[in-house]
């Protein structure tokens, strides 16, 4: 009377050790770029991200830490730099 | 003479609605419905007609309201979906007992399947065993069409029962097409104003209204009964005079009960019920051109079942196979609703034909023109045998993709469907990072469900107004298994100060130790921005539109803060976005009183909204702190009854400089701001007395 159902799962479950997540940087138009010599690593863009793909404190260069922008998710909504105390991060037309 | 215009479905029901000249309008926001009343809305802002419009908090008091309104005399028009139609069933099953007519429209979708947003009957057919007249529509003009004529046939002397139209959601309330708009003048002498029963409730002016307490006589139950379906026997016939007249008087080509599409001497014949049938008609052509012997018949009035007309077509022409095509399913019978109603029609016959069903198009899934080919061959296939009564299931298996990017041993992963710069789920990526693993959460509908955030901790849907319901089983359980897991709800502003709030405020009565979390982002932004209880005074909202008669919302917010202080719960904070460090300790001591068991704990966080409130997604913090700074969204703590203002700027700023940078209150004058500042100086006013006090 009905087809099988055999590649489906008869209840849908969802994993909760492995998250399966789909990149948003095709969302960006304007892009953030952290001018690390203005950035005092305070962390305010870390906490503001509404996404959370600012992370923290990370090695930058030699001498310097600073936060660190995950761009295959970021959606430039340019939070960060409207929040940034000391306009150390500017948003750029992304070019894609 | 008329003029044709390119309409959606739904703004053709509203169409349909205002030429019908409705005087009161009660709805509730649900997709795909949602933009009809929006569209009655602003043709009241702007004085198009003269209807009062009702905000309710629910569908449960929506269809109420608009019942109400047809017991006191006025034509009175509703309209909802889904879980909507659930929500408010109760309603809907009560309402033919009053016999007094009002039409409802339902944008079909799905009912009761986790996140489904589109459409099959699976609503609507829930009610067609109550007594409502009900009409599915094909195509955009005739959604148009059906709202007037159903109003002339449902207010006819002899019916006086309530009347619901069906258009499948999205397939046809967001498709445009065009429509032919007759006159106003025309359509009032189609439809004139509508004449005040004799059993009005209206002790002024009646000397009888239909009693309750009479109708409950458990011998007469069955009786009445009959008389119902005697009625919608009558109906039957009057519906094929009304829409005849009306398709005579609007140059419409189809009216009557059925329509039937090149049924001459047909073998085989398809059911087909609503926008499905275009589709299915394409099919019927092809075969016709190659010779087979096929037709189709649309149900337009599905109540009262139109029995004779499809005994008559099958006799008529000798068919020997019928198709049913189901768009729902009576599961435990094999059968969508649709084949058992065409079963027992054919049933009397002495002849009988073969006939298969087939569930097709369920949870909006396309059902095509091939599939049409295919159920109409396999019916060809079918006239030459007997006694054949089977079920297909039309299905196009498609193996889902998993996400890309995976993430192991996380608490929470990047990628959310949240638009830019969206504070909920900025706000709710730190409740998940301070709560941890050992929880899990409910969300009743609003944007941060459909965000998708991706967390390793469990979400589920919980219906809209039992967000706290899901919560106090699960904590319960939990309890009972003696399992140390946090039981959170998180709803938006809708979920908790409108329709939420009964069951939050049961389970903040009753002490259930569950963590309630309202995000408020003022109006109802999922369904895209519909008034709410929390939206502000003088705010725009879609509901709330501006125009000549309305200036944005006419009414100040929900006090939520007092409601849960009257609740006397053992934690009730309100948190902003800006204020991200004072946020996070309030979620960890909202935390620690649910851990403790000491009962309920509220938080309240600000949540703006860019497209919503109509500002720069990167101002959604400064606003925010613009808020705070200003007074008009005060950080406020009740810890056991200690009320403590968290922050308290030492001079509040104008509430302006608040208000310009956002497009919903762009039409507003000096004098409407001054009220707004008048109501924030009041309201800190109030809070600042509060402050360093034990309340309880």
């Amino acid at each position: 009377m009905t087809s099988s159902s055999e590649e489906v799962p008869e209840i849908p479950l969802r994993r909760l050790d492995v998250l399966a997540t789909t990149p948003t940087a095709s969302w960006r138009v304007l892009k953030p770029e952290i001018d690390y010599d203005k950035c005092t690593n305070c962390g305010l863009c870390v906490d503001y991200c509404p996404e959370g793909v600012i992370s923290k404190s990370k090695k930058v260069s030699k001498s310097k830490k600073g936060p660190i922008i995950d761009y295959e998710f970021c959606k430039g909504c340019g939070v960060c730099a409207n929040e940034c105390l000391k306009k150390a991060i500017r948003m750029k037309p992304e070019r894609w | 003479m008329g003029k044709i215009e390119l309409l959606s479905g739904n703004r053709a029901v509203a169409y349909g609605a205002k030429m019908s000249r409705v005087q009161v309008v009660s709805a509730y926001p649900i997709t795909p419905q949602t933009p009809i009343v929006e569209y009655l809305a602003e043709s009241i802002a702007k004085g198009e007609i003269d209807a009062e419009y009702i905000h309710p908090e629910g569908e449960h008091s929506a269809i109420a309201a608009a019942l109400g309104a047809a017991l006191g005399g006025v034509r009175s028009f509703t309209a909802t979906s889904s879980q909507g139609f659930g929500y408010g069933y109760e309603i809907i099953a009560q309402a033919p007992s009053y016999r007094q007519p009002f039409v409802m429209v339902v944008a079909n979708r799905t009912l009761g399947w986790y996140w489904s947003l589109r459409p099959d009957y699976s609503d609507s057919m829930t009610a067609r065993d109550l007594g409502w007249i009900q009409m599915y529509v094909e195509s955009v003009e005739e959604a148009f069409d059906a709202v007037i004529q159903m109003y002339k046939i449902i207010e006819h002397e002899k019916i006086q029962l309530p009347g619901m139209v069906m258009l499948d959601g999205f397939y046809l309330s967001h498709a445009t097409e065009p429509v032919n708009i007759p006159d106003q003048s025309e359509v009032d002498d189609f439809l004139p104003l509508k004449k005040l029963l004799p059993h009005v409730v209206d002790p002024s002016i009646s000397k009888t209204f239909g009693d309750s307490q009479f109708l409950s006589v458990v011998e007469l139950h069955t009786t009445y009964r009959r008389i119902f379906e005697e009625t919608l026997e009558r109906a039957k016939g009057i519906i094929k005079g009304i829409t005849k007249e009306y398709a005579e008087k609007f140059k419409r080509d189809v009216h009557g009960l059925v329509e039937e599409y090149r049924t001459d001497d047909a073998d085989a014949l398809l059911v087909t019920m609503g926008s499905m049938t275009t589709a299915a008609r394409r099919a019927v052509d092809r075969l016709r051109d190659k010779g087979a012997k096929v037709g189709l018949v649309r149900v337009r009035f599905y109540r009262p079942f139109p029995a004779e007309e499809i005994q008559n077509i099958v006799q008529k022409e000798g068919v020997t196979a019928i198709g049913v095509v189901d768009r729902s399913i009576s599961h435990g019978t094999w059968k969508g609703p649709l084949a058992l109603d065409v079963a027992s029609a054919l049933y009397g016959l002495k002849d009988k034909s073969n006939l298969i069903d087939f569930i097709a198009g369920m949870g909006g899934d396309d059902v095509r023109i091939e599939d049409y080919e295919k159920m109409l061959n396999k019916l060809l296939e079918a006239t030459n045998k007997k006694s054949i009564c089977e079920t297909e299931f039309i299905e196009h298996r498609v193996k889902p993709e998993s996400p890309p990017r995976l993430y192991k041993n996380v608490l929470r992963a990047p990628g959310t469907n949240g638009c830019w710069g969206c504070t909920a789920v900025l706000n709710f990526r730190h409740v998940v990072d301070v709560l941890g693993k050992n929880t899990t959460y409910f969300f009743p509908p609003h944007c941060l469900s459909v965000c998708h955030p991706v967390m390793a901790n469990p979400r589920l849907l919980a219906n809209f107004a039992a967000g706290a319901g899901y919560a106090r089983g699960l904590y319960r359980a939990y309890k009972v298994r003696g399992s140390k897991v946090r039981v959170v709800t998180v709803a938006g502003d809708g979920g908790t100060v409108d329709i939420g709030l009964q069951s939050l405020s049961s389970a903040a009565e009753a002490g259930e130790s569950i963590l309630f979390i309202c995000y408020d982002n003022e109006a109802y932004m999922n369904t895209g921005i519909q008034r709410s209880g929390s939206t502000p005074l003088g705010a725009w909202t879609t509901t709330t539109p501006t125009g000549s008669g309305w200036k944005g919302k006419k009414e100040t917010p929900k006090d939520m803060l007092a409601i849960m202080i009257a609740h006397r719960v053992p934690y009730i904070a309100f948190t902003s976005p800006a204020y991200i460090h004072d946020m996070k300790s309030r979620i960890e001591k909202a935390a620690k009183a649910v851990d403790n068991d000491e009962g309920l704990a509220y938080l309240h966080m600000f949540s703006p909204c860019p497209p919503g409130w109509r500002f720069h997604e990167s101002k959604s913090v400064e606003i925010a702190r613009l808020a705070v700074l200003t007074g008009t969204w005060p950080l406020v703590e009740v810890d056991h009854g200690m009320f403590k203002l968290t922050y308290k700027p030492k001079e509040l700023l104008p509430v302006e400089g608040y208000l310009k940078l956002q497009g919903r209150f762009a039409h507003l004058t000096k004098d409407d701001i001054g009220k707004i500042q008048e109501f924030v100086n009041e309201r800190y006013k109030g809070l600042l007395a509060l402050d360093g006090k034990k309340l309880f």
